[in-house]
């Protein structure tokens, strides 16, 4: 056997060639660069508190950032590749670890496209039990976000009440599905049990206290001069460019545009609930902060309304087969919005128990990349508060 | 708004809450109180019924040592394995029965979703936590035995706030 010299190894000349990009690929921040004596690299993370389980390569001149490129990737699982070794159900506990503060939103796309794969009609009941539990489960990602938000602007009131508060709603989860976090609640037909005895009443009850504890952030948080002296004006997304980057959820209803998946393609029962979309048009860090937060009184509307409209008996779950497949090849895509934007599922099946392909489609990754773009000509200083405000989930990001 | 009384509202909303009750629960003394007694199946209607997802229960009475359990666990936890067991029932020809090891566990629940036989509950019994990791493993006798809780905490809302209570 002859072995040869690749071809970009024989072709490399004696001098190494700075300023032109080498056409080999390398790790962002290994590549060599033409050195600026005003310019300095800063890396914040992976083990920067501040970054998440990601890395920052910031470029700044002084106090103000030049250049900004978010490496993600550091938490990669193979959600998408291990689904393929698996079948229908088996797929629910680990398809839901990216996001466990989000559990039942990250799996909703995916039982909805399995049941549509598997021409299952699910029951009535069913459809508002996993509205109810959707919303809950929305509420506490965006307190947890809530938090981490708080803290990271130095503002540790905002870090304790959340926290706080968000055990009123877990308690409830707790009860609902028997389990604080991870719930693997929904199934393909349905949910996995009915609602205990007299849920309807105790979750009123603290889902209407709840509404009364947040509305009490006004005042310490979304009012306080502080807050918007660091928020207002940093980070603007105009509508334009939020369109071109393609970003979801309430950074893009913080740029001014009225989408959210729920009313534009409604799922389950949310064409029968009345939703309120919140919009503003500032497009800076303060509304992308303050979107989520008006978001969870428009949830505790929609509990409440699901709660009314909800069938008082029934089933809950379609009684499956034991390894349920598909009819031969079938593809389908489904989405839902979730805490953070729309997320979306995409199913190949082949008649297998198990599906051929499955991609998530995520919001965190799609709101990374308006990162750059927004820290250009901020100052260092800013960048957490305009980070933090894109409602990014690093783990999810990386699936 | 000016900054000044942004910033002394801000401050009274918290000195307010000087007077709210304490949320926190202390743990070891005091215990919550949750729903049932843990995670059911009805094989027969094909729905759950509402309870914590714990450590498991096992009625030797009942398990036909059908594996069914440690398949349904083969793509999700790989926690659950037959092993053998000295008594011998006339429905357990094999006389196998799960062991379960809890430092591989989720508690996702589907275990008892694919048991036929009414043999495998789930329980409130959450302490599990142990000195060696040979500890989290569960024999089919440790399995058997009913837990004792006591949890008497719920979150009650009153005017001056939720508490545990």
């Amino acid at each position: 056997m002859t072995t040869e010299l690749p071809t970009d190894i024989k072709s490399t000349s004696s001098e190494i060639q700075i300023d032109k990009p080498s056409s080999k690929w390398l790790p962002p921040g290994l590549a060599l660069q033409k050195v600026d004596e005003k310019i300095m690299t800063l890396n914040v993370g992976p083990q920067h508190p501040g970054s998440g389980h990601m890395r920052l390569i910031v470029q700044i001149d002084g106090d103000y950032i030049v250049a900004c490129d978010p490496d993600p990737g550091y938490v990669h699982r193979g959600e998408e590749k291990m689904a393929e070794y698996r079948n229908y159900i088996t797929n629910i506990p680990h398809l839901e670890r990216p996001v466990i503060h989000d559990s039942c939103n990250i799996l909703y796309p995916y039982v909805l496209g399995v049941e549509e794969l598997l021409g299952i009609e699910v029951p009535e009941r069913a459809k508002y039990v996993r509205v109810i539990a959707a919303e809950l489960n929305r509420c506490i990602y965006i307190m947890y976000w809530l938090a981490i938000y708080g803290i990271f602007l130095g503002h540790s009131t905002m870090f304790m009440w959340p926290t706080g508060d968000r055990e009123l709603l877990i308690d409830l989860m707790e009860k609902m599905t028997g389990a604080r976090v991870t719930h693997s609640h929904f199934i393909p037909g349905g949910v996995r049990n009915d609602l205990p005895a007299n849920f309807e009443e105790v979750c009123l009850r603290q889902v209407n206290y709840f509404e009364k504890r947040i509305k009490e952030y006004a005042a310490v948080f979304y009012d306080n001069p502080i807050l918007i002296a660091r928020t207002q004006d940093t980070g603007v997304l105009s509508r334009q460019d939020a369109i071109r980057l393609g970003v979801t959820g309430s950074v893009l209803r913080a740029s001014g545009i009225d989408y959210d998946v729920r009313k534009k393609e409604p799922y389950d029962v949310y064409d029968e609930l009345d939703i309120q979309s919140i919009v503003m048009t500032e497009g800076d860090a303060y509304a992308r902060s303050k979107i989520p937060w008006l978001d969870m009184m428009d949830s505790c509307n929609i509990i409440r309304q699901a709660l009314q409209k909800m069938p008082k008996s029934g089933s809950v779950r379609v009684k499956l087969k034991p390894n349920p497949k598909g009819k031969g090849f079938d593809t389908v895509y489904k989405r839902v919005e979730s805490g953070r934007g729309s997320l979306g599922c995409y199913i190949v099946s082949d008649g297998k128990p198990e599906p051929y392909r499955l991609k998530l489609s995520v919001p965190s990754f799609r709101n990374l990349i308006a990162l750059p773009y927004l820290l250009k000509g901020e100052k260092l200083g800013n960048m957490p508060s305009v980070y933090w405000s894109l409602n990014y989930w690093p783990v999810e990001a990386d699936r | 708004m000016g900054t000044a009384t942004g910033i002394i509202r801000a401050l009274n909303s918290g000195i307010k809450h000087l007077a709210v009750k304490r949320f926190t629960l202390r743990y070891p003394e005091e215990k919550l109180k949750f729903v049932g007694d843990g995670y059911q199946y009805d094989p027969s209607t094909g729905v759950g019924i509402a309870g914590l997802k714990g450590r498991h229960l096992l009625f030797h009475d009942k398990c036909t040592g059908c594996q069914l359990c440690a398949i349904a666990c083969e793509g999700v936890a790989e926690a659950i394995a037959m092993v053998k067991v000295p008594e011998q029932h006339k429905h357990n020809k094999k006389a196998i029965m799960p062991q379960i090891d809890y430092g591989k566990c989720v508690f996702c629940g589907l275990c008892v979703d694919a048991c036929p036989f009414y043999a495998l509950y789930m329980t409130n019994d959450y302490e599990l936590s142990t000195f060696s990791k040979e500890g989290l493993i569960y024999t089919p006798a440790q399995l058997q035995v009913k837990p004792y809780v006591a949890q008497d905490s719920e979150i009650i809302i009153t005017d001056r706030g939720a508490s545990h209570g």
